[in-house]
């Protein structure tokens, strides 16, 4: 369908237009658009993750017990120092060996693992990741690096919630649950949201760090593709054109800003509703 | 009158690091009882307002509520807690509190501040909450308003949705913490004629206030605090027209000029 759409524009505008389309609708080009869903689903999902990982820090650094709110302080100051390129391929490789080291003991046996000098010391320990799981991991990795500058803007969010309305909601009877989750919580997004737009942005940038974990994701694509292109029976096809396709994932980025700044704006007006800030109604 | 008290407080004392604002006090209220706390500020009767509900902890001091009384511990390092938290949950579900900044949840309409603690504590039918939250929203003259945010109302009509709010748990009895000071002076009259007609509809209430007037004509019995301590307390009508105690005549003599 795509293609023969395609050839269809390509007659009514000419041979040249008509070829340029067709180079770069190809096999290789519509895997390039393609693997533009590993960018989204990394963003995504490392989002999600940086949100449940903000609450949880975020409810750490106001615990009155005061191992968990050093273990929260902790989380917010250390992490967030850790450029995300070296936490991006720490992290999966240092889960990977994790993972293999349980599996060596549980698969191959205590006495096997002694006895072999060798890596992994049985087949069984030995575990191949996929792109969906490099993913997964990136997805976690992007989630811890970015839940602690989330964590932050959550905690301060929480603290802008008038205390006045969370007494009120205690002495109606909620439940100290209740009065955390249906009134801080609901409550906090409204003071969040600015600061949580800037994580986003700052974590849909990350993603194009997705190639390091061999994962043939949108910036390696362009990379490649863009690359000068000699094939023995045709002869030169393109030169470099890398910086051609890095244009084109400028403005892929771009894009990405301003539907993303659409979405807070509306998402912003939603939390807010009813509440005097800035940004309501 | 009935025998047993709805609310009682023996004794209450609490302290803020050093220094201790509560120097036991006590209070009985009675079914229809409308008791005004008056003092200058730093008298302590806001904290003891406060105290009936457990927004504070007091250090010392029995409450209890028709007759149940709430347990307390206390550890080792000598801070006081509850022993059960569902009894506590019960006492603030019977008996509601107004503040003096009003303190309606922001991201609710009216209605939704109405009926929120009687669907999700109470556990109240949706249908039942609507019904009661827009007779209590009728009651305070504000049922117009039942859709709107309180940001975008008058402080007048926020107390009053605040009063509505308290009204629809139909509590045992209502603490109303300085209910007209944080209004502008032409918007104290339609929150005081508010209060007025509940007093007058035999509702229980316990009011901090800083309005003489309002005092001496509504309530039937007056505690005046001084320094955490009640200095003198009585009939209304007498307390007002004949204080015994210099304290008290000085307070009323610059309150009421």
């Amino acid at each position: 369908m795509l293609e023969f759409l395609i050839a269809q524009i390509g007659q009514w505008l000419g041979e040249d237009i008509g070829a340029s389309l067709a180079y770069i609708s190809n096999g290789k080009h519509l895997a390039w658009y393609a693997s533009v869903r590993y960018t989204l689903i990394a963003a995504v999902g490392g989002a999600t993750c940086a949100v449940l990982f903000g609450l949880l820090g975020a409810a750490l650094k106001q615990s009155s017990f005061l191992p968990f709110k050093w273990l929260g302080d902790f989380y917010t100051t250390i992490v967030r120092g850790v450029p995300d390129v070296l936490f991006i391929l720490f992290f999966p490789l240092a889960f990977e060996k994790g993972v293999e080291y349980i599996l060596a003991y549980v698969k191959c046996g205590a006495e096997n693992v002694a006895a072999t000098t060798g890596w992994p010391p049985c087949d069984a320990a030995q575990w191949y990741l996929s792109t969906g799981d490099y993913l997964v991991m990136a997805c976690v990795s992007l989630g811890i690096v970015y839940g602690a500058f989330a964590a932050n803007v959550i905690h301060g969010a929480m603290m802008a919630v008038s205390r006045g309305q969370l007494e009120a909601a205690s002495a109606y009877g909620f439940t100290p649950r209740q009065v955390f989750w249906r009134f801080k919580v609901r409550q906090m997004w409204a003071y969040a949201l600015p600061g949580l737009s800037n994580v986003w942005m700052l974590l849909l940038k990350a993603t194009s760090l997705l190639s390091l974990l061999q994962i043939a994701d949108i910036v390696q694509w362009a990379g490649r593709l863009g690359a000068a292109n000699y094939f023995p029976r045709v002869g030169l096809v393109h030169p470099d054109w890398r910086w051609k396709y890095y244009l084109v994932l400028f403005l892929f980025f771009i894009l990405m800003t301003m539907i993303s700044e659409r979405f807070f704006e509306a998402l912003q007006r939603r939390a807010s509703r009813g509440m005097a800030i800035t940004g309501s109604n | 009158m009935a025998t047993v008290p709805i609310l009682k407080m023996e004794n209450i004392h609490k302290r803020f690091g050093e220094l201790e604002v509560l120097h036991g006090i006590s209070l009985e209220a009675y079914s229809g009882d409308v008791i005004s706390m008056i003092g200058s500020s730093g008298s302590g009767k806001s904290t003891f307002l406060r105290c009936i509900n457990l927004l504070e902890m007091p250090d010392q001091g029995e409450i209890s509520l028709d007759g149940n009384t709430i347990r307390f511990q206390t550890d080792k390092k000598n801070n006081r807690s509850t022993v059960d938290a569902a009894q506590v949950q019960n006492l603030r579900s019977r008996i509601s509190m107004v503040f003096q900044q009003f303190n309606l949840w922001s991201h609710m309409t009216i209605l939704q501040n109405v009926i929120e603690a009687p669907i999700r504590v109470q556990k109240l039918s949706r249908p039942e909450a609507h019904d009661l939250g827009m007779a209590c929203l009728e009651k305070v003259g504000i049922v117009d308003k039942a859709e709107s945010y309180p940001g975008f109302m008058s402080g007048g009509q926020q107390q009053s949705a605040a009063i509505a709010r308290a009204l629809a748990m139909r509590p045992e009895a209502i603490l109303f913490d300085e209910p007209t000071s944080a209004l502008d002076p032409e918007l104290v009259g339609e929150v005081l004629a508010v209060i007025r007609r509940l007093a007058e509809e035999g509702t229980t209430m316990i009011v901090v206030t800083h309005e003489m007037n309002f005092a001496r004509d509504v309530s039937n019995k007056t505690l005046f605090l001084h320094q955490g301590k009640i200095e003198e307390e009585g009939d209304p009508a007498e307390l007002f027209s004949s204080p015994k105690s210099l304290r008290l005549q000085q307070f009323l003599s610059s309150a009421m000029a």
